[in-house]
């Protein structure tokens, strides 16, 4: 059995009719009901408990205390249930909270097989899952996944990600906002706002997501929007700090210091040519005061 | 179960798809997760997907258009109305508390529809689904 992938393990719980948990190593979780997903929790993603309760709506207790309810031998009720019947949550957001969690789970969870499938056989050591009948998740089964119509979304939110910007390098990263914006205005949406606002230059868009209460992989679609609107730093920027990209400049004198008038204006910077670009460098200041002297002294 | 009670009663998903489908004119629709452009439930439509993310792609530009041309920037939209030569399309955004919005897109017949009737009840629908 060291060919049991989890796509291929998956296939065959989903043709048995499987329902129980597949532990895919420390990674997380995928519930399976009657051979459909009916709930999936990855590390890397806020599960259902988070997104509720990071809301705001619904407070740490009322979950914990429904989740003993739902796991204790005493009530035939779901840990869901109990929520929606005291009123915390509608039916709706309840089905909507674990279809978008386990959707989220999903992503990171059977990405690494995606991936390993599209190398066509490319080896990379990937944790055994295994799978334990009957046991099923707190919460009860609300939603329902059918296990190919997973892996194409999964697929379809891949190029989701890709069509906003074809680059992961702000995948893993610490999210930094530039300080100036590469143009007059912006137009963001609620999650790019949050993520703007949250991003502490030390958080990773996955760090970003768990401190939000927001899915992970809606967080990592606003990060690659922001980076494609030039709104974040990039390699490219880090790298332009590590090679000198300015070329020295001669010294002069002490007289032409700031000037209160003078605002910095847009300089080109080979990096971005189709934008201009605001500087408050001291350096770039001088320079500029220093051509203004030159050219005053042409008249 | 008498009116009051039925406007009162929450629902789910597969629930608020088939009410939708009893407005008078309704010809389909489809309920759509505006972040990933997913379709998450559909009535009566051929292809969920593709429609999922047409619809996902109007309700942004009509977002970032409308943001752009309003003096203070911000945009909260309560339906998008849209009548084309051969049917009304309504587009319904709810605010989810995790994730969304979650888009409710209905399409009407012209002739049978009444476009009143169909934004309230709507508007009934969606507040029966997600609470906030």
């Amino acid at each position: 059995m060291a060919t049991a992938t989890l796509d291929s393990m998956l296939a065959g719980l989903a043709q048995d009719r499987a329902t129980g948990s597949l532990k895919i190593g420390r990674a997380g979780t995928i519930f399976l009901t009657r051979g459909r997903v009916s709930y999936a929790e990855c590390t890397g993603t806020p599960g259902v408990e988070e997104l509720l309760t990071a809301s705001g709506r619904i407070s740490v207790g009322a979950v914990r205390k429904a989740r003993q309810t739902a796991t204790g031998e005493s009530g035939p009720q779901s840990g869901g249930d109990l929520l929606v019947d005291a009123g915390v949550l509608t039916r709706g957001e309840l089905e909507f909270c674990v279809l978008g969690a386990t959707l989220d789970a999903s992503y990171f969870l059977l990405g690494p097989a995606l991936a390993a499938a599209a190398d066509a056989g490319g080896a990379r050591p990937a944790p055994k899952p295994r799978f334990r009948d009957g046991e099923r998740h707190w919460l009860g089964t609300h939603w329902f996944f059918d296990v190919p119509g997973l892996f194409q979304e999964c697929r379809r939110r891949k190029a989701q990600l890709d069509r906003a910007w074809p680059s992961s390098e702000l995948d893993t990263r610490p999210v930094i906002p530039v300080r100036r914006i590469p143009g007059r205005h912006v137009v963001l949406t609620a999650l790019q706002w949050e993520v703007l606002l949250g991003a502490d230059t030390t958080a990773t868009p996955a760090e970003l997501a768990h401190r939000l209460g927001r899915p992970a992989y809606s967080t990592l679609l606003a990060v690659r929007e922001l980076g494609a609107a030039g709104l974040l730093a990039t390699g490219a920027d880090h790298a332009d700090q590590a090679t000198p990209a300015r070329p020295a400049l001669p010294k002069r004198a002490e007289r032409s210091g700031p000037r209160a008038e003078l605002r910095p204006g847009p300089g080109a910077d080979p990096a971005q040519p189709y934008l201009p670009q605001v500087s408050a460098d001291p350096t770039d200041v001088k320079l500029l005061i220093r051509l203004r002297d030159a050219l005053e002294a042409l008249q | 179960m008498d009116d009051t009670a039925r406007e009162l009663r929450v629902i789910g998903i597969e629930e608020c798809l088939s009410e939708a489908m009893t407005i008078p004119g309704a010809l389909d629709a489809i309920l759509v997760d505006h972040t990933s452009g997913m379709a998450v439930a559909a009535e009566g439509v051929p292809y969920p997907e593709g429609s999922a993310a047409g619809l996902s792609e109007a309700f942004r530009a009509t977002l970032d258009g409308l943001a752009l041309s309003t003096p203070d920037g911000t945009i909260r939209i309560e339906d998008v109305i849209i009548t084309t030569d051969r049917a009304y399309h309504l587009i319904k955004p709810m605010e989810t508390m995790f994730d969304g919005p979650l888009l409710i897109c209905l399409r009407l017949d012209p002739d049978r529809a009444n476009l009143a009737l169909a934004l309230r009840r709507l508007q009934a629908i969606s507040h029966r689904l997600i609470a906030s």
